[in-house]
């Protein structure tokens, strides 16, 4: 979701400190993991609005490798490491739905149920997705 | 921009497969493939720190309003009073109220029942064509209609237990709501009116009439 593995530790870390603070806000505790879920999402979506104004303040950031990115990219196919960069220009919407469905195997119901959001609504982010990262890898292959 | 198929997009979504796409649709099919196999599936690992590191930011979390709330009450504090004169006095005046007033409350009010010191006694008399008897006297304000006695097993007899407080007690049976009655088992004393008032004289360790 945020495309390094360090800022993923900083949101969970963030995310765990929140549920900590906010312990007596969980109104069903049956469902902490989905509770849990969404206080994480809260975070990743921050995240990705800061580091977004902060591209957009300083351009030449977005073409310079992210920490740990250099690493992590070495394991990667050069298709792997394409549709990530390629990922990473999506909406945080498009992201999270592509992420829970192609890489956590998470069905429609189930991304619904976590996020709240309608199936329709899912797909549409999803194939507008679809339509971005077709467009993304033309451009560089 | 060039959209995928609406079937493509249903294949990528895992609701159709390649076969129920059609020829024409192969060579969107195959960048379809090529986009889901650059698909990262390897797992993710947090860093082995991270939970020391969430332990070591909670614990350094500022405390809640009511975290701080319950670490005062459990905690030993100096008090210091500054009292002016003035205040001493209206406090001694209070206590000399509530000193005054409590005895009172206690005879009239119910909570004589549950004195420590109080005594259950019961109350009997014989009035076989009697069709109501109380008691009345010190311990109810000479209340004619407070303290009903019952009609008791044997045939005439009329009985109430009350629980009265330590002390001397003048009292008499009112029987019909007219007639004043002393307690034929109970010294008397002349009421000044003409009348004669039995005597209960009640200690923690029970009541005596003689």
């Amino acid at each position: 979701m945020l495309g390094s593995p360090d800022a993923a530790e900083d949101a969970v870390q963030d995310a765990f400190i929140r549920a900590y603070d906010q312990l007596a806000q969980c109104r069903d505790p049956d469902n902490f993991a989905g509770w849990f879920f969404l206080i994480l999402r809260n975070r990743c979506f921050a995240e990705r609005r800061r580091t977004k104004r902060e591209a957009v303040a300083d351009v030449s950031q977005d073409e310079l490798p992210g920490p740990g990115r250099a690493d992590r990219d070495a394991e990667r196919s050069e298709t792997q490491q394409l549709l990530a960069r390629g990922v990473s220009e999506l909406t945080a919407e498009q992201r999270e739905v592509f992420v829970l469905k192609h890489v956590e195997g998470k069905s429609y119901d189930e991304i619904a149920a976590a996020t709240g959001a309608t199936v329709a609504s899912l797909k549409m982010r999803m194939h507008r997705a679809y339509d971005r990262l077709r467009a993304y890898l033309k451009e560089r292959t | 921009m060039r959209e995928f198929h609406p079937l493509v997009k249903r294949w990528l979504d895992g609701e159709l497969t390649a076969d129920q796409l059609g020829a024409e649709l192969a060579a969107e099919l195959a960048e379809a493939r090529a986009l889901l196999s650059g698909v990262d599936h390897s797992p993710v690992t947090l860093g082995q720190g991270l939970d020391q590191r969430v332990m070591a930011a909670v614990r350094s979390r500022p405390a809640t309003r009511w975290q701080r709330a319950w670490r005062w009450i459990g905690t030993a504090h100096e008090l210091r009073l500054r009292v002016r004169p003035w205040a001493v006095a209206a406090l001694a005046a209070a206590a000399m109220l509530v000193i005054l007033l409590a005895p009172a409350r206690q005879v009239r009010g119910p909570a004589v029942a549950q004195a420590p010191e109080s005594v259950y006694v019961k109350f009997v008399l014989f009035a076989p064509g009697a069709h109501q008897v109380s008691v009345a006297g010190t311990f109810n304000g000479w209340d004619a209609h407070a303290t009903p006695l019952a009609r008791a097993d044997a045939p005439g007899v009329w009985a109430a237990t009350l629980s009265l407080p330590a002390g001397q007690h003048l009292y008499a049976f009112v029987v019909d709501g007219r007639r004043w009655v002393a307690d034929p088992t109970a010294p008397g004393v002349d009421d000044g009116f003409g009348r004669r008032n039995s005597i209960l004289a009640v200690t923690p360790r029970g009541a005596r009439v003689s």
